[in-house]
């Protein structure tokens, strides 16, 4: 059956579904209400709910329940996101896995509580110190907000990897019919050869970022790097819609990427064929698919609710074979579909 | 449902913004002077305050915040909200926030709403998270009536899941409505329907039509 959901709402319950049963979290519009949603639903489920005094101690909170083994997660948006990223900077050399939500609002600074999506730079290239990745998700509608769920926490699990699901407000806020996942078993889930349970009758392990020896420290460095790496060749995800013929393709994600995909259909109508790459995986960027594809096409377009931030990854995979042009709005102006029909008529003459 | 103010209450996202629209337009045919109170101090996006231009053109009286702080997260309530409730001349609908925390603001107006000629109105949608069984719902009623420090007199059945809204799910929500009134003694005014629905169920029908959409 499906329910009439906020997105907020559609993931807590999917984050539920897909067996988390730790939440920490700080109240920040626009994503609230998934804390709200969880203050409501944990002890329905018999999980655990708590509202820490800050992010900096939420963020801290998941460190200590990560290291236990169990589905944790969190949800924030961008000023408490900025406020978490020393932690994540830790949890990531402590090859810990765990869920974050970002409701991207705008900035710099406080930014109100309307859409945006600048924190593509601070999300995909590392907002803490050191030399990182997280995984970063970027669903595009609600049901696939609830879908990408449970393969968040699988990818944090297999690699022992920090994932973060990038939406802006307009995810967060709109509501849509969803069809909720199924629930997961928790009592199926494996218990991970590295969690901390107490050592009784057995060796005692260590869940750390740290090493006095420098040695051992870039082993420990080159040990996250093997796992980026291979994250990069396997878990690369995107959509391809009516590029089979473009002439223009627009690369953009969450909802840009929709607002793109009406937008198509209107410039097909007045003769400009209009394709739009979408990718899913923030990081791992698909850089290789979009390198393909830009070789038959006249024109390449990045659309963000940003100054400029993907179209960074865009021009990387480019690589100089095609023009590679922009148009963002930000500081929670949401591009009209109008706005965007025009840019790409203006780059169509 | 005979009343001068008409004041939606009911859980988040149960429908109220686009009840209390689409009841200001429907009042606006027999009076010229309609107003529409946008208390909703819970949510951040999706808010009557959106519709003020298109309102005031239709000569509806929009009551919230001022201009200048109308997006801003803070929960303002104006002073001419009493004004309106109480003014005679008027026929008024309250936009309420959700749940029991945006049904608080009308507990603080009480002194304007106990001598005023009201009908507070609680919103149902069945495919809203924590509302879909008569328990839930009924509880739901209690918590929000006494956050509101108001009985409840009618139950609406907005039950819609968004465009993918079939006569079937009007009718399921139309069934459990209807059981929560049994259960609770309190009537069904009416099933609102977006007007692109053909629906005939046991309730007076309300054709609404959608205000609070997305630009693609």
């Amino acid at each position: 059956m499906k329910m009439l959901m906020k997105g907020t709402e559609a993931i807590a319950e999917a984050a539920i579904r897909a067996g988390c049963r730790l939440y920490f979290g700080y109240p920040i519009t626009p994503q609230s209400e998934l804390t709200e949603y969880m203050a409501k639903r944990m002890p329905e489920v018999k999980g655990v709910f708590l509202q820490s005094e800050s992010e900096v101690a939420t963020v801290n909170m998941l460190y200590g329940a990560a290291c236990t083994g169990k589905r944790v997660m969190t949800s924030t948006s961008s000023p408490g996101f900025s406020l978490m990223q020393e932690g994540i900077s830790y949890m990531a050399g402590a090859e810990l896995p765990a869920v974050f939500i970002n409701v991207m609002r705008g900035g710099p600074g406080l930014g109100d509580i309307q859409p945006s999506q600048s924190d593509y730079f601070q999300s995909t290239k590392g907002g803490g110190h050191g030399d990182y990745r997280m995984i970063v998700l970027a669903p595009h509608t609600l049901q696939e907000a609830a879908n990408i769920m449970g393969e968040a926490f699988d990818l944090a699990f297999k690699y022992r990897m920090l994932v973060t699901i990038l939406v802006d407000g307009m995810i967060g806020q709109m509501m849509e019919p969803v069809e909720l996942p199924e629930w997961k078993n928790i009592e199926e889930l494996k218990e991970p050869d590295w969690a901390l349970t107490g050592a009784k009758g057995r060796k005692p392990r260590k869940v750390t970022s740290f090493d006095l020896d420098p040695y051992e420290l870039e082993k420990m460095n080159l040990r996250y790097q093997a796992t980026y790496k291979r994250v990069a060749e396997n878990e690369v995800r995107y959509e391809e819609f009516k590029i089979e013929d473009a002439d223009i393709i627009v690369v953009a994600y969450g909802t840009m990427a929709r607002i793109v995909k009406t937008v198509a259909d209107s410039a097909r109508k007045e003769g400009i064929r209009v394709g739009l790459f979408r990718p899913i995986t923030l990081w791992p960027f698909p850089y290789e698919r979009l390198s393909k594809i830009s070789q038959n096409v006249k024109h390449i377009l990045t659309v963000e609710m940003s100054y400029g931030q993907m179209i960074e990854d865009v021009k990387l995979a480019v690589n100089g074979k095609t023009n590679v042009d922009f148009y963002g709005r930000s500081a929670g102006v949401v591009p009209t579909p109008m706005e965007v029909l025009e840019a790409i008529k203006k780059i169509a003459r | 449902m005979d009343s001068r103010v008409f004041i939606y209450v009911g859980m988040f996202g149960s429908g109220k913004t686009e009840l209390s629209i689409n009841t200001a337009i429907a009042l606006r045919k027999s009076s010229n002077k309609v107003a529409l109170i946008d208390i909703d101090i819970i949510s951040p996006y999706f808010r009557s305050r959106d519709e003020k231009a298109f309102l005031e053109n239709l000569n509806i009286k929009v009551i919230t915040a001022p201009e200048r702080y109308m997006l801003a997260d803070l929960p303002i309530i104006p002073p001419e909200v009493g004004g309106y409730i109480s003014n005679k001349e008027f026929l008024t609908v309250v936009d309420v926030g959700g749940n029991e925390d945006g049904a608080i603001v009308l507990g603080s107006l009480n002194h304007f709403l106990q001598n005023a000629d009201k009908k507070i109105v609680f919103v149902v949608n069945v495919f809203r998270p924590f509302s879909s069984t008569e328990e839930e719902i009924s509880r739901n009623i209690d918590k929000i009536s006494r956050a509101a420090r108001c009985r409840i007199d009618y139950l609406v059945n907005n039950s819609n899941i968004g465009p993918e809204t079939t006569t079937n799910d009007i009718k399921t929500g139309e069934e459990i409505v209807l059981r929560v009134s049994k259960m609770t003694g309190i009537p069904v005014a009416f099933t609102s329907i977006d007007e692109n629905i053909d629906y005939k169920g046991e309730l007076p029908i309300f054709r609404m039509k959608r205000f609070m959409k997305n630009s693609w």
